[in-house]
């Protein structure tokens, strides 16, 4: 019984950290244009991601180890510098995105322009990561996420035909648009590999004391909680796709056309819904890429850490979060667009993969620290998908974003 | 025991399980006539950055003594024979409290984080 609480609770968090604004926005994106054409990148990069996150938590709770911590200690410091500045710089985007999408809820919500609400939205999450406890974060606020539950509601509802959702899981070649098409793909991959995920999944799997008896429980929420994150924006690429698409919308390139989608299906409700669910969803992101960025900072120094010790008796940890995260509401704040900021971000998190992902290779496959439980061959083939996908991405992406980018 | 392999770059806590670095150096002393051997544990900025190359860590060494005064102008070192146990962090036999290893969290604590309401 208390493992089925714990799987359902982690499997509610992992939904709180697989959408935000990235997935949301991509996946719109994706079904104003494209129909169900590119249902297939939701599906890999889910899969991508369960596998990484599946990894992220054995190596944890049988190496006590965080994934920042195994990097630098199994490639030394010079190496650890590469991924950690990397890392640091992608969150930092993410977490401006994240910010963003918070802002915008709030605009939508109260007509009040959106680069006011910046400063605000950092410092409620400030104060969360200032007095919370990991378990408040962790918990409550994934809990408060399944608002988005709403869009799966609303896909089943407009009746798809689901012979063609089923059809859009194959991928395909375009037949207009084809820049376009495969920079949605490419920013699709990015928003649902997001290595502040795995890495958080890492630390938190510290925080919570896992040991070898989790292994179950791991395998069970990384597999369910990313289904289930994929299965929500799936159906925000449905709503899309059977709402904008005939409203002549086929160019997502304003957040201000997005509570459109669940209008026809709930009414007013319908765009109550949406702004609280960009709100949640990305305050819930805001949180988590906030603690990462201070995790990743002290792990890799050696600091000590953890979210539930108070704020004086850590205090090179909390500054680092405090830094990051007003320093991630500048950008919003003095006006750039969040949209573009969010599709710019999720393409450089894709471009930035093999850095982040190469490490696994090694670690996963020490005994020294995963003892018997090493990556078996399909963990392994896994592995160097999601790095042969990183490199393709990182050599397409640069000239796609200057041409084919919204 | 292969150094770099299984001490360079692991958790370091106190005897009071503090966790107060990563060993970011190793300090081996030449011997004549017979191998050399290990006498300490190097921690901090200034040793990173010389890892880095010989100019970062002139440049860091610099920063620090401007920052922190000739207590700081050194990387901060722990004796070998202080390592009480070698697991998944090197505990050495040591109270962080009376080092200058923390010396800048103090002062972010002091003057900063400690002023902030609901510090703790």
């Amino acid at each position: 019984m208390k493992k089925v609480l714990e799987i359902s609770l982690g499997v509610v968090t992992s939904v709180g950290g697989f959408l935000e604004v990235g997935s949301l926005a991509t996946a719109a994106q994706a079904g104003a244009a494209f129909h169900f054409q590119l249902i297939w990148a939701i599906a890999l990069g889910t899969i991508c991601i369960i596998f990484l996150v599946e990894m992220a938590g054995r190596f944890a709770a049988v190496s006590k180890h965080t994934i920042a911590d195994g990097i630098r200690e199994r490639f030394g410091f010079n190496a650890f510098l590469w991924p950690l500045l990397a890392i640091l710089l992608v969150n930092f985007l993410v977490m401006a995105a994240e910010i963003g999408g918070v802002a915008i809820a709030l605009e939508l919500a109260t007509g009040i322009g959106f680069h006011w609400w910046a400063m605000l939205a950092a410092f409620v999450a400030w104060l969360f990561l200032w007095k919370g406890t990991f378990g408040i974060i962790e918990k409550g606020v994934s809990m408060l996420g399944l608002v988005t539950l709403c869009f799966v509601v609303g896909a089943v509802m407009l009746k798809p035909h689901w012979g063609q959702v089923v059809a859009g899981a194959v991928p395909t070649v375009p037949n207009h648009d084809a820049t376009n098409y495969w920079f949605i793909a490419v920013s699709i991959l990015g928003a649902s590999i997001s290595p502040y995920l795995f890495m958080f999944y890492s630390s938190g799997a510290i925080e919570d004391r896992w040991d070898e008896s989790y292994l179950g429980t791991n395998r069970a929420i990384a597999a369910m909680g990313m289904t289930f994150g994929g299965t929500i924006s799936v159906s925000v690429l449905i709503v899309a796709a059977l709402v904008l698409a005939p409203h002549g919308i086929e160019q997502v390139d304003d957040y201000h056309q997005l509570p459109l989608i669940l209008i026809p299906i709930f009414g007013f409700w319908g765009f109550v819904l949406f702004t609280a669910s960009l709100g949640i969803a990305c305050f819930g992101a805001v949180l988590e890429v906030g603690l990462q960025q201070a995790y990743l900072v002290a792990q890799g120094f050696g600091w000590t850490w953890g979210e539930n010790e108070k704020p004086r008796d850590n205090p090179g940890f909390s500054t680092v979060y405090t830094a990051a995260l007003f320093l991630s509401a500048l950008p919003i704040a003095v006006g750039l667009d969040p949209l573009r900021l969010t599709i710019f971000s999720m393409a450089l998190t894709a471009a930035s993969l093999p850095l982040s992902v190469i490490p696994f290779l090694f670690l996963l496959n020490d005994e020294r620290y995963v003892g018997n439980h090493r990556n078996g061959m399909i963990s392994n083939a896994a592995v160097l998908f999601v790095i042969a996908l990183g490199f393709a991405l990182a050599v397409v992406t640069i000239p796609l974003q200057i041409f084919g980018g919204t | 025991m292969d150094l770099v392999r299984d001490i360079l770059d692991k958790q370091v806590v106190d005897r009071k399980k503090v966790k107060i670095g990563k060993v970011d150096g190793l300090v081996a002393e030449l011997r004549p006539g017979k191998p050399p051997r290990v006498v300490a544990i190097e921690l901090g900025s200034i040793t990173l950055a010389r890892r880095l190359g010989a100019r970062p860590g002139r440049w860091m060494a610099g920063l620090a003594t401007r920052l922190g005064g000739k207590r700081h102008s050194e990387p901060h070192r722990i004796a070998w024979n202080k390592i009480h146990d070698i697991g998944i962090d090197i505990e050495f036999d040591i109270d962080v409290r009376e080092t200058a290893i923390f010396d800048w969290q103090n002062w972010l604590r002091d003057h900063i984080v400690g002023r902030i309401p609901g510090a703790g």
